[in-house]
């Protein structure tokens, strides 16, 4: 680790040379949160024009490795390896898939092992737990599926009560579920028979429409 | 289990990943180094602990093994910090120095050394006596300032411990005194100094520098802002102190935790499948898995 005054714009931001688009948006986005002003993170260790200076060197560092001309450019001045991925072809929109609630990408480092249900089996909880381990807020999950967050929270929660009709929950835990990447109709499946075991079917016909 | 903040969670922590790693059949001693607020024990449900290192401190017992009570969970051994004696609640440093070793010889598989508040010499060193230095911190600012002073501290402690030569040590002692003359702030401005005194004793310095990766725990987190938090301070050690520190996970806030503690016993014992729970062994399995490798 070279002292931070002679870190390249790849080490600057943490990322390897060969990174792609997504982890260059992430760790662009990560360091932002890191130098802001007032972060948490730098609070008692670094002062405002120290901040100010480390923001600058971060959006000069993203300006350059998020552009392909001036990244290439910049690479080669480096004598960076040739092994660097060619970050266009990321981009790869469907339009069948563009209909449906996309995947986000995972704002962080995703913590791999706690991503996934503990017993094989999807839960509330083990959503949440998911969610978190690719740093997304609700909020951001609401964006995508269009559900609100109070029926989100309700969902990792398990508090079955407060959810509407099982038709809708379905319909929510599948768009959440693709919103993490997930397999949404067996994440749907899973979660539909914790929730029945509570409140059976017979008791469906009682349940609110949803107003998502 | 560090930290410089009280009530951020080490000894939560401390009691549950040895409780953890008991669990999945490791044997495993968690010591309380706490002796001005002595918890560890309360966590591990042993009420009233008939030794401590208190009896070690007293110089009415000489081995740390026959400090070693039992615990409710088979594997897991402890010592606690109960019924110190406050005229002189710590071991002198040369007692220490033994006690240290001692720990590093206990016949078991880990150990776990809680340490106390605040950054006083003593807590420093059972801090750095461990493979693995567990930072905890909570997600506030009062908490980051005391961490920042904690490691801070820390890694001075530890390098005037490293260097060999008589100057050099002092120039780092001076260094310790955040008002220090020369201006020495973090870590590279003292590696910048060493070097230039005294280049064998700046490799020393650098190879010291390079193999202390302090492990980040954020605790009780309760949004995905928080568990990024524990990324954005592995920035501000690697980039403000030049210290390689690592992100072995968060725990979040969940009522179980407290349950537990009422209960006096191990959140992993009373409701392992509760979300802290699982968070927790999380935390456990990497930091045994970073311990064996550095253990080789």
């Amino acid at each position: 680790m070279r002292p931070l005054p002679e870190q390249d714009h790849y080490e600057l931001l943490e990322l390897p040379r060969d990174a792609g688009r997504d982890e260059v948006e992430r760790a662009y986005r990560m360091a932002r949160s890191t130098w802001a002003e007032d972060g948490l993170a730098s609070y008692s260790v670094a002062g405002p024009s120290e901040l100010a200076l480390l923001r600058e060197r971060v959006e000069e560092a993203y300006r350059v490795l998020s552009d392909v001309d001036a990244r290439s450019a910049y690479d080669e001045a480096l004598g960076a390896l040739a092994s660097a991925k060619p970050i266009e072809a990321e981009i790869d929109f469907d339009d069948e898939e563009e209909k449906l609630p996309a995947e986000l990408p995972a704002e962080i480092e995703t913590f791999e092992d706690l991503s996934g249900p503990e017993d094989g089996r999807w839960s509330g909880a083990s959503l949440r737990r998911t969610r978190l381990a690719r740093g997304l807020e609700l909020e951001q999950i609401t964006a995508v599926t269009k559900v609100k967050p109070v029926y989100l929270r309700c969902i990792e929660e398990e508090r079955f009560d407060a959810l509407p009709a099982a038709v809708y929950v379905r319909g929510f835990v599948t768009a959440y579920a693709r919103c993490l990447g997930l397999d949404p109709s067996r994440v749907a499946s899973d979660y539909l028979e914790r929730l029945l075991a509570v409140r059976p079917l017979h008791s469906e016909r009682r349940r609110p429409r949803a107003r998502p | 289990m560090g930290g410089g903040k009280g009530g951020v969670g080490k000894t939560f922590l401390a009691a549950n990943l040895a409780a953890a790693l008991a669990r999945a059949g490791e044997r495993v001693i968690a010591i309380d180094t706490d002796v001005e607020g002595a918890n560890l024990h309360t966590w591990l449900g042993v009420p009233s602990p008939r030794a401590s290192l208190a009896d070690f401190v007293a110089g009415r017992v000489q081995d740390p093994l026959d400090l070693v009570v039992a615990t409710s969970l088979p594997n897991l051994g402890l010592i606690a910090a109960t019924h110190a004696n406050h005229a002189a609640a710590q071991p002198e440093p040369a007692r220490r120095e033994e006690l240290l070793a001692r720990f590093h010889s206990l016949p078991c598989d880990f150990v776990f050394i809680d340490c106390g508040a605040g950054a006083h010499p003593a807590t420093l060193d059972y801090f750095l006596a461990g493979d693995e230095c567990v930072l905890v911190v909570h997600p506030e600012p009062t908490s980051l300032e005391n961490a920042y002073v904690f490691l801070r501290a820390a890694f001075f402690r530890r390098m005037h411990l490293v260097m060999q030569k008589h100057d050099v040590r002092e120039r780092v002692r001076e260094a310790m005194d955040p008002r220090n003359p020369r201006g020495i702030q973090s870590p590279l401005d003292l590696l910048r100094e060493v070097e230039g005194m005294d280049p064998e004793e700046g490799r020393r310095f650098a190879k010291s520098l390079r193999s202390f990766r302090p492990r980040i725990v954020v605790n009780e987190v309760e949004s995905a802002e928080d568990i990024k938090l524990g990324f954005s301070v592995r920035s501000v050690c690697r980039k403000l102190f030049g210290i390689d520190a690592d992100y072995v996970g968060y725990v979040n806030r969940d009522p179980a935790v407290r349950e537990a503690v009422l209960a006096r016993r191990p959140l992993v014992e009373l409701r392992p499948h509760s979300d802290a729970a699982i968070y927790v062994g999380r935390i456990a399995r990497r930091l045994s898995e970073a311990a064996r490798e550095s253990a080789g």
